[in-house]
């Protein structure tokens, strides 16, 4: 993290954490990556972890300078059952957001979240 | 003036929160059986007592908590985290809990702000 422009305490409007550019990111990156993919549990272990790097990557790119990111993603296979997720932070509701997005097909769905914190 | 910064002290704790994420799982689902009516208010339950108990410890930090209910049919699940923060400072927990009829798993993120 680099020390300059310190003296900011709030990102300007254009520098916010946008959630629907940072979910069209995540969609893309998704079908991509998952399109026609089986649930395998040899593979899913390894898939998960290279779709999180990939969508940080890719967010990184965005130019959200200062905000940190955490990426969180969720697969699991389509068997029936029911599952619920909910998620609850404290921050700065003005200035930290978070992305999410939702990728179903018949043998499997993923479900990824970006939270983005700035750092002050 | 000078600053005594505890390196212990102002990075974040996981053991910590993991006994917590524990006892909050445990105080809201402990005893129940799955069930469809009930999953949403347990996982908002269990995500706003994390939080509160996280607070009260009155660290610098902003935390993000997720929690997520699954119904054991066989079916496999994965999480996996990616994150570009101070990792001297930052941390996260990830709590693995479950019962005859379900799967719970909690991931804590805490993000330092000082």
């Amino acid at each position: 993290m680099q020390g300059s422009d310190a003296y900011r305490i709030r990102p300007s409007h254009q520098d916010k954490f946008k959630p629907a550019i940072v979910k069209e990111c995540i969609r893309e990156i998704m079908r991509e990556q998952l399109s026609g993919v089986q649930y395998d549990p040899e593979n899913v272990q390894e898939l998960s972890k290279s779709l999180g790097d990939c969508i940080k990557d890719k967010v990184k790119t965005l130019g959200l300078d200062r905000y940190k990111l955490v990426v969180q993603v969720v697969i699991g296979e389509q068997r029936g059952q029911g599952v619920m997720m909910s998620l609850k932070c404290l921050w700065d509701a003005d200035i930290d957001n978070y992305a999410e997005d939702v990728f179903k097909n018949d043998s499997l769905f993923c479900l990824v979240a970006v939270f983005g914190s700035y750092y002050y | 003036m000078e600053e005594f910064q505890n390196g212990n002290e102002s990075s974040f704790n996981s053991e910590e929160a993991d006994n917590i994420v524990k006892e909050c799982i445990e105080s809201v689902v402990g005893k129940d059986d799955y069930s469809q009516n009930q999953v949403n208010k347990w996982t908002s339950g269990i995500v706003e007592r994390c939080i509160s108990q996280l607070i009260k410890l009155g660290k610098p930090f902003k935390y993000i908590v997720t929690c997520a209910v699954m119904q054991k049919t066989g079916a496999g699940l994965h999480t996996a985290n990616s994150c570009y923060w101070d990792t001297a400072m930052d941390g996260s927990c990830t709590v693995r809990w479950e019962s005859r009829t379900m799967y719970c798993v909690v991931s804590v993120f805490a993000v330092s702000i000082a």
